[in-house]
């Protein structure tokens, strides 16, 4: 693999520590929207409980059917009489107070598997969208104040409990560029339509930066500091999920990192060559096509060698197009007869004389 | 030092990633079958969703907005800080006090002359000229010409 870019760590006031870290391998893994989102599918349905109607309800009435000859449709209908249920139709889910068509169940497939491999490949998929400003853009993040993407700030900065009070963590946050995303935040929060909201799942806000953190350096006290932002969120680079990297299965989340758990991402995900440390069997997935930039590609050496030259002149002319009437137009009866000069002139004498 | 972009990213691959769906995208009515749809980017001199008026997408990208105190303020794109959102911008603002020919003629210098987006020209030139016509000051409706009988108790009413 050709030489990695380098990344300036960013740090007190958002000003460049002068520290740099070459970008980790991750980075350049394939961008594929199609497994992250089929696997964001899978993934998101494995936090569900099971919920179902009651087995018996519908069916808690001795109804039977009337049979046929009684001039009312054969559906069970309630026995018994001195009550305005007695006669109603029951059980159908066509009938007032019966069952429900197919009424769901507990045993109903709640839960998706989904490959480790597919997991793994989704995760560096999202990781390396996290680096393309232009994805953060379209997922609605208001990054362009930040000074850098990917944005690492250095770990002297979080380490110990720096960072533990929210009032800290909102100034870090702001000092590097995140207060236009945290406004944002803020002002997207709504009330939820429909029962959630009975449900605990009361108003419905959008997500800011998520802080990725390295707990053996950073310690775990930022989290603290981080959890009362509205829309931050925060994650151990070593359990990096992708339901956070990829909300919604759409590539490019803000990601800021502290310095310590940039510089782990090459040994948890390894390289395209070398074994991750921390995953069995784990290489990095390679891009199919290395180079992704087309107009590169066309305009490249090989590939304009290897064409063949244009056909034809620059200027192509266009004969017999439309068809011209030499009765009419001089220069095609000329080309057709060129004595016809000779008689015009005659013509032309003898109309003198 | 951070310029360097890697090889798995390109406008072409963002493209494709971001033209079914992305937060500047606004879809009209009937767009899901073949409706307008619109970009809210301010990069984007025609506000129509394309490849190549889509300027987040783009490495090279244009855009034109009215400036605080007239003129028009032109955004341009730098291709070396792809990766530094903050400095990715350069701007260059145009007084309302400069002739709309002159402004014109500044737009299309800096837009296609230098050869930065030379297919750009007639657009960013119609976007400042919409741009500078908006700014005229607001004629007043004249008045009502009175007619018929209104007319007739008006003159009466003056002589």
């Amino acid at each position: 693999m050709a030489s990695r870019p380098t990344v300036t760590i960013i740090g007190k006031d958002g000003a460049p520590s002068g520290a740099t870290h070459t970008i980790p391998a991750v980075f350049a893994s394939p961008i594929r929207p199609d497994i992250v989102k089929q696997v964001h599918t899978g993934m998101a349905k494995n936090k569900r409980q099971p919920y179902a109607v009651s087995e018996k309800a519908g069916h808690q009435t001795s109804a039977e059917s009337w049979g046929t000859g009684r001039a009312v449709a054969r559906i069970p209908r309630v026995s018994g009489s001195g009550t305005h249920r007695a006669g109603q139709a029951a059980f159908g889910n066509m009938c007032r107070s019966g069952r429900m068509f197919a009424p769901t169940k507990i045993w109903r497939k709640w839960h998706v598997k989904v490959n480790q491999g597919q997991k793994r490949y989704a995760t560096c998929s999202a990781l390396a969208a996290s680096a393309a400003a232009p994805l953060l853009l379209a997922r609605g993040h208001q990054v362009m104040t930040i000074p850098e993407v990917p944005l690492v700030i250095d770990s002297a900065l979080v380490e110990g409990s720096s960072v533990a009070r929210t009032a800290a963590a909102l100034a870090l946050l702001k000092a590097v560029g995140a207060g236009a995303e945290l406004e944002k935040v803020k002002g997207s929060k709504k009330l939820r339509a429909g029962k959630g909201k009975l449900r605990g799942r009361r108003h419905r806000q959008r997500r800011g930066p998520l802080v990725v953190y390295n707990p053996e350096v950073d310690g775990k006290e930022l989290v603290k500091g981080f959890r009362n932002i509205p829309g931050v969120e925060t994650s151990p680079v070593s359990a990096l999920n992708l339901l956070q990297l990829a909300p919604g299965g759409h590539l490019g989340r803000f990601v800021i990192w502290t310095s310590a758990a940039f510089k782990a991402l090459d040994e948890i995900y390894g390289t395209t060559t070398t074994a991750s440390t921390h995953k069995k069997d784990f290489l990095l997935p390679s891009n199919v096509v290395s180079q992704a930039d087309l107009t590169r590609l066309i305009n490249s050496s090989e590939i304009q060698s290897s064409l063949n030259a244009p056909k034809g002149d620059a200027v192509t002319r266009r004969s017999a197009v439309q068809k011209k009437n030499p009765l009419r137009n001089k220069q095609v009866l000329l080309r057709l007869n060129p004595y016809a000069k000779v008689f015009a002139q005659e013509a032309q004498k003898k109309q003198e004389a | 030092m951070a310029a360097a972009t890697l090889p798995n990213i390109s406008s072409d691959l963002i493209w494709e990633v971001v033209r079914s769906n992305n937060s500047y995208l606004h879809k009209t009515g009937a767009a899901s079958n073949g409706g307008v749809q619109f970009s809210r980017d301010p990069l984007n001199l025609t506000n129509v969703h394309s490849r190549k008026y889509a300027g987040f997408v783009n490495d090279k990208a244009v855009g034109i907005a009215p400036g605080e105190k007239g003129g028009v303020v032109v955004t341009s794109k730098k291709t070396a800080a792809a990766h530094q959102p903050s400095k990715s911008a350069a701007q260059t603002s145009i007084g309302g006090g400069k002739s709309t020919r002159k402004t014109y003629k500044a737009v299309a210098a800096q837009v296609a002359k230098t050869g930065y987006r030379a297919d750009l020209r007639a657009a960013a030139i119609e976007r400042a000229s919409a741009i500078r016509r908006s700014q005229l000051p607001v004629k007043a409706d004249p008045e009502p010409k009175l007619r018929g009988k209104k007319a007739k108790a008006a003159a009466a009413g003056e002589s």
